[in-house]
């Protein structure tokens, strides 16, 4: 009630002043009137102008704060003419949507089709390789690509801006909070290159931005003005995260509010069911529905503009890539007989081929080693033999044939070598050619090391419950533990296909071990350093049929008695695609883990990130380098981490009084104090907590969006706090930490801008020896 | 956004209407007509006699061939011989504090046993060796009855009727993994009987919230503390019990707080300071305490030596260290050890290639290397680098800057910035010439444990060699240089000088024979404060703890467990085909996890129905089913959840209090589906010295258990009872199977029993 009556006074108050733009919430109020007082009495005196721009101050700042935000943003972008940081990553996905060539990369295509997109409107046609540390031919308009990615650094300022007078703050806090984001070191040097986090930072804001414009017309549901909102916040959430998967935190803070309110609504017992089935509804189609088709299309787009065959075709699946121009799959031979050299691909999501290499287990039979490994190389290649006892067909090289080879001294490649020998071995066996269909037995053949694949009671490496498969015998031990058995499972393409024969890349078929009866699989288990990290191959006891670990198709197929496959398209279906894509982005993330054997200088922890112990290098530090070091502004990212404890302090001191009933706030003042509190704290919480329990490597950036959340919770609190004191006193407050926030700004922004000579000149700004600004004298 | 308030404010005010002048009038005639009422199963006489049969069977299934095997089965290897050490006073370590193993050492004392057997494998023969294990069994057997009898205490406490107690208690003692694991020598019976007491402590504690600070109310709380404590001297995962406690406590505290229930700030603190005593500093001691008697019984030297700090180790009789220890002189020969990679620094006359393989250079100076086996080659001379009295022998002491003379080249070892030849990151170390680059020859020796004497000595102190020129740490890692260093060790100088690598030890002074010297000096043992001892044990507990990650090929995942996936074999013998293979009752634990499941369920509707303005459950059954069987189901959750957020190894044992929990919940569970009402109030009113709680009084109501509820809880009993018999060859290991009964009892084909 307070609220509502003193809204009513201002709302008067401005109509004698004139047209207002916007609604002025409560901690202006004294503040305002004896601004307006002043601005009256000064009208005679001023020019008009000022007198206009203080009229219209909630227009001025923030286009003022606009204006200072893309200078900062545009200013000498062009300094460094080399490649830092991950533009050799980023830079080089753009260039692959010019080409039209097929790439993986654990991110979402969206931020790096607008990389792309930065590219061709700064006329790139994707020719630069972005090798780390280069410097850029002249012919690249970089910096029109770092200014595109500038552009959505800079308009983040003003949505904080924006931001921050929807959660209720005043003038001043808003500008405060634009002003902490404007002056952040840490983002403005990660918005000068071509790299994901602007945009990703973007789209974090505008969710934010959004989820508080839909808070604010929560009590007035379905009108348009609310429609727009929750069709605003589905759009940012789709786009946040079809940037980088981090975008899913902003889902879940929005989906925390969602919830909230949801029940809340559930308690209202006046309110018709129908309605509240309509509440549902609604958000169920703007707040999941939309994003996901945002995400959804934005693979159907990748996957439209990538339609050659480029480096990333060895992560998809069989059909898949049969699929891309220029791809070498389609044409291999459809059926797959005895003698036929083959690759052989495990069907889970994400899965890679049966590999083997020289390398032995160190434990267990001490064979040679088997592993699931996901880039084509020579050691993939296996060899389809006739089973124990029959007479071995393996391919091997006669000593004269090799002998001429190496006088030949032509760089063969291996596959070569090998076409070489299924030639020879075809030549040498004059046997019509015998199919291989459903439950047939056969032995594989590892073509490289001409090892057979094998199993047997001995516990796996790491999955301890499970048979080991290794590969058994040099040219001729072998024994009946070789056989294998073929169960076809069903083919993709045709479900009514016949199960007499194994079709490459459609047929999806289990490896049965004749003698153990166990299943041939790759589950998701890692092998130690011993095994290069490659993915472990069991031999299942389970035996789980209906498990896709057990699945595998044949990728890679050549036998010269066979004809090529005819031209039926195999169609590929998208949805199976973008699962297949997905899970591959899965678990190259997962595998992204630090090594420690490796000293690397530019990862950080989690809890190095809040208080600025690391500064991250991004570049050569040499002397004639630019230099930029990613640092966050310290006054700002200090600030904002205390911010967070003391709303979580002031909170609990809250609710004790209250639960004492002594407290001084009314019911709405703690209502507000405590929505607008939580979600930025939960904000906060959603994007950094999570890295603790991550295993992969991380970097300083990795905390920017979680900082955007807690850089509001300072001038949130400090208008909190000041609510009720002078207005002399609320100046002196803001004035200081305007102050300190900008000269900080100013002190350290060489970091950002460039540093151009040694990098010892900057020793000073060096406050900690763990920045590692400059070099350690020895 | 403020929701929660009104609706805890609701519940508390509700009592309250119904607050009269004549309520106390009402409270008796309704407490009489309890009493009457007392046949329809709550008197405490048919209490007795069910308490009475439940402990009897509970010896039956607990005590049933005790004897069988007489064979060292899975974890007695360890709690029997570390209880062996207790006897033999020899110090051990072990990643548990010691209650447990020190009550199993109690009883073998008792029992005139001396700790002669080294329970050295799985199968070893108990009768052969003369071990009294019947009698240890004894120990963790009984304490698995007291269970069942604070099973049913603690349902009875709880206000439940005697057919719910009786059935918690009866699922409880016909659970094959609790009869598997509780008799044989192991913690885990102790840990459960601590836990199940600090739980009926606090329940008996909670009950007398109206009759605060009398003396009953004084011994339950500090009794909730004492019974904390020793679960947490059992197991640190008694931490989950402790847990528990905490999170009732700061809701309890959070219900006092509030100004409706009429405490002046003075009297909350009053009770917060009454509970921070009993429940944090309390506990503390006694964990302590249990620390304290576990070093003065083991105060000799024995295997737990070596994962102790040498200075630990001094404070031991007979200590090996401290027989072979001496101190350092400058002008000593030594052979200095590397102990991670357990080799000796050497040197010897071979010089580092000028190019390596990959193309860097050398500074072509003599080579150092490691090597396993010490020679003449290992020796190195210190030599000072101060003015030193030449007539008397000066140590050399943490801080000091010494060169190193290897004594057979007489070269003084370097080292300087020049990659070294493995490492480009680091530097590479060598030897030069007497009197050349003297700056890059001093080295500061850096003691590990400078705090307790600074004086350099074999055997006793690790040390660090700094370069004092450069700032890196003499070091070595398990890499062989390639055929020009003869396959020897890897040494360069540690850019990375925190690591804990970069100690080495020296191990003996050439001409000296420490342990003919040391015999003559007295055998006096250092003292050492008590607390720095806990700390430094604690710590490598914790450290060692979660160093547990070797895996093993029985351990499995949490989430496997309230399912049964898989069991663990404990023991088997070839010739009776005999077999033990621990395994919970699958028809308890498949129904105990569907209770978890219905409890959910029943609340989740409920609070849904509230929401809506619809009161589904009436407030008494409602009250007791979320303050009591909320407690169960928070027990439930702190033993589970944490592990799934565990690093080290797992086995299905580390859910057994889990699962004892969750047989308490599940009694609250039938109580709540299968009788009207329940029996209330258990907390007593009468005697209340604040007035005011007087108006707080629950609503009266008695429990009356219909033919219908016997007949669930018998078909229960039943399937239970069945399912235990069904399973007990592989709980006693007894008798033996042919193939084909073993894989009958191959329940699921996920189990890898024995002999199948």
């Amino acid at each position: 009630m307070d609220t509502l009556k003193r809204r009513h006074i201002t709302h008067s108050f401005n109509n004698i002043d004139g047209p207002s733009y916007e609604r002025i919430p409560l901690q202006d109020d004294e503040d305002l009137y004896t601004e307006k007082i002043k601005a009256q009495r000064n009208y005679r005196f001023h020019h008009k102008y000022i007198s206009w721009t203080i009229k219209n101050r909630h227009i001025v700042i923030p286009v003022i704060l606009t204006l200072l935000s893309f200078w900062t943003r545009f200013r000498d972008i062009a300094r460094s003419g080399n490649v830092i940081w991950d533009e050799a990553h980023f830079g080089k996905f753009g260039s692959f949507y010019l080409k039209n060539e097929f790439y993986f990369d654990v991110h979402p295509p969206l931020g790096k089709m607008l990389v792309g997109l930065s590219g061709w409107l700064s006329g790139y046609d994707g020719s630069f390789g972005f090798e780390s540390g280069k410097e850029y031919p002249e012919s690249i308009n970089y910096s029109g690509m770092r200014l595109f990615n500038a552009a959505w650094g800079a308009l983040i300022i003003p949505m904080t801006f924006g931001t921050a007078r929807q959660l209720g703050m005043s003038l001043i806090a808003s500008t405060l909070a634009a002003t902490m984001v404007l002056c952040d070191t840490a983002y403005l040097c990660i918005s000068r290159f071509i790299l994901l986090d602007s945009m990703l930072l973007f789209f974090t804001c505008s969710s934010l931005y959004c989820l508080s414009g839909l808070c604010k017309v929560r009590h007035s549901p379905f009108s348009k003005h609310w429609w727009f909102w929750l069709t605003m916040t589905g759009i940012s959430l789709g786009c946040v995260s079809s940037v980088k998967w981090v975008g899913l935190f902003a889902v879940a803070l929005v989906g925390f509010s969602t919830v909230e309110e949801l029940w809340d609504l559930f308690g209202d017992i006046k309110l018709p069911k129908l309605v509240y089935f309509g509440h549902w509804i609604a958000r169920i189609m703007g707040l999941i529905a939309i994003p996901i088709s945002i995400y959804m299309a934005s693979f159907v787009a990748h996957f439209k503009v990538l339609s050659k065959s480029g480096p990333g075709d060895d992560q998809m699946n069989s059909l898949f890539q049969a699929r891309l121009e220029g791809n070498k799959l389609a044409e291999s031979p459809l059926e797959i007989a005895y003698g036929s050299t083959v690759t052989i691909k495990n069907h889970a999501l994400g899965g890679g081929l049966l590999h083997s290499h020289v390398q032995k287990y160190p434990e267990g039979s001490k064979q040679q080693q088997i592993t699931c490994y996901h880039h084509k190389d020579s050691n993939n290649e296996w060899f389809f033999s006739k089973p124990y006892p029959q007479n071995q067909m393996i391919p091997s090289l006669d000593k004269e044939e090799e002998e001429n080879e190496r006088k030949n001294e032509n760089e063969e490649s291996d596959k070569e070598k090998v076409k070489q020998n299924q030639q020879q071995m075809n030549n040498s066996i004059d046997e019509p050619v015998e199919y291989i269909g459903d439950g047939q037995e056969f032995r594989l053949i590892h073509v490289a090391t001409k090892r057979k694949l094998h199993s047997h009671t001995i516990p796996a490496p790491v999955t301890v419950e499970q048979f080991e498969v290794s590969g058994y015998g040099g040219e001729n031990a072998t024994d009946e533990k070789d056989n294998w058995r073929i169960e076809i499972v069903d083919d993709i393409s045709d479900k009514h296909a016949p199960k007499d024969r194994v079709r490459s890349l459609s047929t999806r078929f289990r490896i049965r071990h004749s003698v153990l009866g166990c299943l041939l699989a790759a589950h998701n288990t890692q092998l130690p350093q011993w095994g290069f990290k490659q993915i472990e191959i069991v031999c299942d006891r389970d035996a789980k049929e209906n498990n896709a670990n057990t699945w595998w198709n044949i990728e890679e197929h050549r036998n010269e008695k066979l004809p090529s496959a005819p031209k039926d398209a195999r169609r590929s279906r998208f949805l199976k695609d973008f699962m297949y894509i997905n899970a591959a982005m899965w678990r190259l993330n997962n595998a992204l883990i630090p090594d420690p054997d490796k000293d690397d200088r530019l990862t950080s922890t989690p809890t190095q990130w809040p208080l600025v112990s690391v500064g991250l290098r991004m570049c050569g530090w040499g002397d004639d380098n630019v230099k930029y070091f990613l640092m966050g502004n310290p006054m700002v990212w200090w600030s904002s981490f205390i911010s967070l404890w003391v709303f979580i302090i002031t909170a609990g001191v809250y609710n004790v009084q209250r639960r004492r009933q002594f407290c001084e706030l009314s019911q709405s003042q703690w209502d507000k104090f405590i929505s607008v509190g939580k979600t930025l704290f939960l904000g906060w919480f959603l994007h950094y907590i999570p890295f603790f329990i991550m295993g992969r490597v991380m970097y300083l950036h990795h905390y920017f969006p979680a900082l955007y959340f807690s850089i509001l919770m300072v001038p949130f609190l400090l208008d909190h706090f000041t609510t009720h004191s002078t207005p002399k006193r609320r100046k002196i407050v803001f004035t200081i930490a305007f102050t300190l926030v900008i000269l900080t700004f100013i002190y350290f922004s060489p970091i950002a801008f460039g540093m151009t000579g040694p990098a010892d000149s900057y020793r000073g700004r060096q406050w900690f020896k763990s920045w590692k600004l400059t070099d350690e004298v020895i | 956004m403020t929701s929660s308030d009104p609706k805890l404010r609701r519940r508390r005010v509700d009592p309250l209407e119904t607050g009269s002048s004549s309520l106390t009038h009402i409270v008796e005639e309704k407490k009489k007509e309890v009493w009457r009422a007392g046949s329809s199963g709550s008197s405490p006489i048919s209490h007795c006699t069910a308490l009475a049969i439940v402990t009897v069977l509970g010896c039956i299934t607990t005590f049933y061939k005790i004897w069988h095997p007489a064979e060292v089965v899975f974890d007695e290897v360890h709690f029997g011989k570390f209880a062996g050490f207790y006897l033999k006073r020899t110090y051990f370590f072990d990643v548990h504090p010691p209650l447990a193993k020190m009550m199993l050492a109690g009883a073998g004392y008792l029992l005139g046993y001396d700790g002669h057997f080294d329970f050295g494998n799985i199968g070893d023969n108990y009768i052969e060796n003369n071990v009294p294990y019947i009698g240890l069994r004894m120990l963790p057997a009984t304490m698995n009855v007291l269970c069942v009898m604070l099973i049913y205490s603690i349902m009875r406490q709880s206000g439940y009727a005697v057919l719910t107690c009786s059935l918690s208690a009866a699922m409880y003692l016909l659970d094959n993994s609790a009869v598997a694991q509780n008799r044989l020598i192991m913690l885990d019976s102790m840990l459960v009987f601590y836990m199940l007491s600090t739980v009926y402590c606090y329940i008996r504690f909670r009950k007398l919230r109206y009759q605060e600070f009398t003396p009953a109310w004084w011994f339950w709380l500090i009794a909730t503390g004492v019974a904390m404590a020793m679960t947490v001297s059992v197991k640190l995962v008694g931490l989950f019990v402790v847990t528990t406690i905490g999170i009732c406590v700061l809701v309890d505290l959070w219900e006092l707080m509030d100004i409706k229930r009429g405490l002046t700030m003075k009297q909350f603190m009053r009770h917060f300071n009454a509970r921070a005593f009993a429940l944090i500093i309390i506990p503390i001691f006694v964990y302590l305490f249990w620390f304290y008697i576990h070093f003065i019984i083991l105060d000799q030297s024995g295997p737990g030596d070596t994962f102790m700090s040498s200075s630990f180790q001094e404070t031991l009789k007979n200590s090996a260290i401290k027989m072979k220890s001496l101190d350092i002189h400058y002008g000593d020969e030594i052979l200095i050890h590397h102990p991670g990679t357990e080799v000796y620094l050497h040197s010897h006359d071979l010089k580092y290639p000028l190019r390596y393989d990959d193309g860097r250079i050398s500074s072509q100076g003599q080579q150092v290397t490691g090597v396993k086996e010490a020679d003449d080659n290992c020796y190195w001379r210190i030599k000072p680098t101060k003015e030193i009295s030449k007539d008397k022998r000066v140590p050399v002491r943490h801080n000091d800057i010494i060169q190193l003379e290897h004594v057979s080249t007489e070269t003084n070892l370097l080292t300087h910035d020049v990659a070294s030849p493995l490492l480009a990151t680091n530097e590479e170390v060598t030897t030069v010439e007497q009197d050349k680059q003297y700056n890059e020859t001093l080295f500061k020796v850096v003691l590990d444990d400078h705090n307790n004497g600074n004086i350099w000595s074999t055997h006793m102190k690790l040390v660090k060699l700094m370069h004092v020129d450069t700032k890196v740490a003499i070091w070595t890692r398990d890499k062989t240089l390639p055929e020009w260093g003869l396959g020897q060790q890897d040494v360069n100088g540690n850019k990375n000088t925190q690591d804990r690598s970069n100690f080495w030890m020296a191990t003996e002074i050439k001409g000296l024979n420490a342990t003919e010297i040391n015999m003559n000096k007295k055998k006096e043992i250092k003292k050492i404060p008590f607390i720095m001892k806990f700390f430094e044990l604690q710590g490598r507990m914790l450290r060692h703890n979660s160093g547990l990650t070797k895996p093993h090929p029985y351990q499995s995942t949490p989430i496997t467990w309230p399912f049964l996936i898989r069991g663990i074999s404990y023991w088997s013998k070839n010739d009776t085909r005999e077999q033990i293979y621990m395994t919970g009752n699958v028809f308890g634990w498949w129904l105990s996890i569907g209770g978890v499941a219905i409890y959910a369920g029943i609340m989740l509707a409920d609070i849904l129905a509230r929401r809506r303005g619809i009161e589904p459950i009436d407030e008494p059954l409602r009250h007791r089913f979320i303050s009591s069987a909320g407690l169960f189901l928070i027990l439930w959750l702190t033993h589970y959840l944490p592990f799934f957020a565990m690093g080290r190894s797992l086995f299905l044992h580390h859910y057994l209090p889990a699962a004892t929990c969750n047989y308490l919940l599940l009694g609250a569970v039938f109580q709540f589906m299968f009788i009207d009402g329940i029996d209330s109030p258990v907390s007593r009113l009468e005697g209340t010295s604040n007035t005011k709680y007087r108006k707080f009084h629950p609503l009266m109501m008695v429990a009356s258990p219909s033919k219908y509820s016997y007949l669930a809880a018998s078909l229960i009993l039943l399937g239970q009872l069945g399912m235990f018999l069904f399973l007990s060859p592989l709980t006693y290991g007894t008798p033996g199977m042919t193939i084909s009964q073993v894989l009958q009892h191959k329940i699921l084909n996920t189990w890898d029993l024995q002999f199948d």
